[in-house]
């Protein structure tokens, strides 16, 4: 589903935020990316979405280019900040109307699936209120039903879990558990190292821009603790 | 629905007033929209009245037939300045840019969207200034209805023309800006040329009206408008539909501004997703060493704290610096070329001895300084990171203390270079010199308590994006159109009360008089730090 082959980026300078990364996110798989502040991860989530420009290497979704196919890409993809921007003077309720228009959802499946997710999140009752007085966790979860309202074939998520209330939390895994047996394709950057190796049947660990390490998480761990594996690998 | 459609919609939904006192619960909150709005419907109100007294003052002088291309160069001048200091921030830049293109959106109708809402939030000042000088036009040349519909219909395209233009030159800047690592800095410094470019150039154009012409411009609106012509042929056309009903010259405006914004966009639209990246991602140099570290006052810490935030931000900068700038401009200049020719180059050699220009010298080295919006270095511009100087164990008086300090930090040090500088040139005596150096300070002191005022009174940190708070916002107007009144009547007054009373005698009451309210606005913002 998601084929980043050879991408690097780089700022201008010498030093690479990525570094000639590789890999393959198939459809079911949550695939957990991590790795120290400042590795490169929004650098390669970024560029997977579309929003970062890139020279070197080549970022597939579902077949189709990232940057010759933008639009086929973003018609698959769903794409989650880690601290997302939303129109604060928007209602929770235009706001989701707003993506739901853009993926072009009919009327009964997105009110359907509004109130599935917003019930699930318990932000039902605030859905009529102006984003501007949403507390983070709430943007967050609004995003998050933003991101699920088209039933993407891939979910792109920058560190999903942080400002999200231990409800929330569980919620959200069991909804990417969900979505990865009907065949959607999760990947994710997070530093909760218990929740990937929870949630992840593969993992890559990226270090100043290059991956250091990836494959299932059974490989990667070899009978230890995904966080005994990822200290080792840093070091 | 189209996309682009969907994305206008809900770029003009998410800024909508209307829509914030429909579903907000703070009642705060309903109130500043219903100030607003009322303070709005005020500038506009008196922008109508300004254009429509304009209109009547050149009807009655039998010059009405000059009254479109005055419409069509006013309107395109101020959408062409307006636009090129808002492209950064809300073309390019802007907040939500990373949501926005993570969605199904061809990355050119995001490009055209962002044009085309900056282009609807403005055009209510544009048909406002168009509808009154209709009103002013019919009385003189009477109502048509054919004149009416075009007139209105060809005002909607009117701004396209130069706000693409405008568009163009700050997506050239910004391009530029983006190679190099300090990219503010560097669309700053472009942006300054651009600006000084424009004013240097207001003077040859002035030129090419006055030179044996003037009197062409008073008495004969035929070639007024043949010398608007020259310069900037829209305004032809214009005036030749609305005067002449020229279905040529409307379908000709029509088709070139759709054209220019076609062209342009689909330019701007190829590199819009690599010009955004390089503004908005920079690499980390991760090379810092440990050295000394300085401690200095809290105060100073704020104060330079906004220095900070001001040099990091390309909309800031521009606002902040281009009065400083100006009035350096203006001391080189004077020195290099001499107090007396400048001002018979600025007055175009009107019978107007610099003599008596002299007690006005620090009030036009302000006006410079003060145009730019000194409330924009208020509460405002902390916007979300509020919480960080309120969580913090700094009382409000000393965190206004320390904004207004920055301000005079910014102001001081210009006004005493511009002072002296047109003081020697200008041969003024070391006393008189002394006293507009004090003069200048005092007003620079009124100017950023003031400022803070506005800026306290006004307070708004909700903001999308920071040109709300720059350059536009209840407080940015209040104390602009204060400021600039009081300036005018100030210099005014000091030139005409300068040839009736000794000049020093009325320095120090001037001195006097703005020390007092400088004191009182002082009084006024540590009374609202409270």
């Amino acid at each position: 589903m998601l084929k980043i082959n050879n991408y690097s980026k780089s700022y201008g300078g010498d030093k690479k935020a990525a570094d000639n990364v590789t890999l393959h996110v198939e459809s079911g798989d949550i695939y957990g990316f991590i790795g120290h502040n400042g590795a490169g991860k929004s650098t390669t989530i970024r560029a997977v979405v579309g929003v970062l420009d890139f020279t070197e290497g080549e970022i597939l979704i579902d077949g189709h280019s990232v940057k010759t196919e933008p639009m086929e890409c973003k018609k698959v993809t769903a794409y989650i900040p880690d601290n997302p921007d939303l129109y604060e003077n928007l209602t929770g309720i235009q706001y989701l109307n707003f993506i739901a228009d853009v993926f072009d959802i009919s009327e009964k499946e997105r009110k359907e699936r509004i109130a599935k997710y917003a019930g699930t999140f318990e932000i039902t009752d605030s859905l009529g209120d102006l984003i501007s007085s949403y507390s983070h966790g709430m943007k967050q979860k609004l995003a998050i039903i933003s991101a699920l309202i088209h039933e993407p074939k891939l979910m792109v998520l920058d560190e999903p879990f942080v400002g999200l209330d231990p409800k929330a939390t569980f919620a959200l895994k069991e909804i990417m558990h969900e979505m990865c047996a009907k065949g959607t394709a999760i990947f994710f950057s997070t530093h909760v190292l218990d929740v990937a190796e929870k949630l992840c049947n593969k993992v890559a660990i990226i270090k100043k821009g290059r991956i250091i390490a990836s494959g299932t998480m059974e490989e990667l761990t070899e009978g230890h603790s995904l966080e005994e594996a990822f200290l080792e690998a840093e070091k | 629905m189209n996309k682009a459609i969907i994305l206008l919609k809900n770029l003009l939904l998410s800024t909508s007033q209307f829509n914030i006192f429909r579903y907000t619960t703070d009642k705060k909150k309903k109130g500043n929209v219903i100030g607003n709005t009322i303070g709005m419907t005020i500038l506009f109100a008196m922008l109508m009245a300004y254009c429509i007294a304009q209109c009547i003052g050149y009807g009655k002088l039998g010059l009405s037939e000059a009254t479109p291309v005055l419409c069509a160069l006013l309107i395109s001048a101020l959408a062409f300045v307006f636009t090129f200091l808002k492209t950064n921030g809300y073309l390019f830049n802007f907040k939500e840019y990373d949501m926005l293109i993570s969605l199904p959106f061809d990355i050119k109708t995001v490009a055209a969207c962002k044009f085309l809402y900056m282009y609807i939030k403005s055009l209510p000042w544009y048909l406002s200034i168009s509808v009154a000088m209709l009103i002013g036009y019919s009385i003189f040349a009477g109502f048509s209805i054919a004149t009416t519909i075009l007139w209105l219909l060809l005002s909607l395209c009117l701004p396209l023309i130069p706000m693409v233009l405008a568009s163009f030159l700050g997506f050239i800047i910004a391009k530029i800006g983006s190679y190099f690592k300090k990219t503010n800095i560097v669309q700053t410094i472009l942006t300054f040329i651009l600006i000084i470019a424009a004013f240097m150039s207001r003077f040859v154009i002035e030129s090419v009206f006055k030179n044996g012409q003037v009197r062409d411009v008073l008495e004969q609106s035929k070639a007024a408008t043949e010398d608007a012509a020259a310069i900037y042929l829209p305004a032809d056309w214009f005036a030749k539909a609305v005067n002449e009903l020229s279905v040529t010259a409307a379908m000709l405006l029509i088709i070139v501004s759709i054209l220019l914004f076609a062209v342009v966009f689909a330019i701007v639209g190829r590199y819009y997703r690599s010009l955004n990246s390089a503004l908005r991602s920079h690499a980390a140099s991760g090379e810092y060493t440990m050295g000394a570290q300085k401690k200095s006052s809290v105060v100073n810490a704020i104060a330079f704290k906004e220095f900070r935030r001001m040099t990091g931000s390309t909309v800031y900068l521009t606002n902040a610096g281009v009065g400083e700038i100006l009035v350096s401009l203006l001391a080189v200049l004077s020195l290099v070329f001499g107090f007396d020719r400048l001002v018979s180059t600025v007055t175009q050699n009107a019978p107007i001895d610099p003599a008596i220009l002299r007690p006005a010298i620090p009030f036009i080295i302000y006006f410079c300084l003060g145009m730019i919006s000194t409330c924009a270095c208020s509460p405002s511009l902390e916007g979300k990171n509020y919480w960080i100087v309120q969580s913090l164990p700094i009382s409000k008086k000393t965190l206004y203390q320390g904004k207004m300090l920055f301000n005079m930090y910014l102001t001081v040090p210009f006004m005493a270079f511009a002072t002296l500088c047109i003081c020697i040139s200008a041969k003024v005596s070391l006393p008189d010199m002394l006293l507009y150096l004090i003069l200048g300070f005092v007003l620079c002191a009124l100017s950023t308590t003031w400022g803070c005022i506005c800026g306290i009174r006004h307070m708004r940190l909700d903001w999308e994006n920071e040109v709300e708070v720059v350059k536009q916002g209840a407080g940015v107007g209040i104390y602009l159109f204060t400021n600039m009144i009081t300036t005018m009547v100030l210099c005014v007054g000091s030139v005409f009360l300068g040839m009736r009373m000794d000049h020093r005698i009325l320095a120090g009451i001037v001195i006097a008089v703005i020390s007092l309210l400088t004191v009182l606005c002082y009084k006024l913002v540590m009374r609202l730090a409270k």
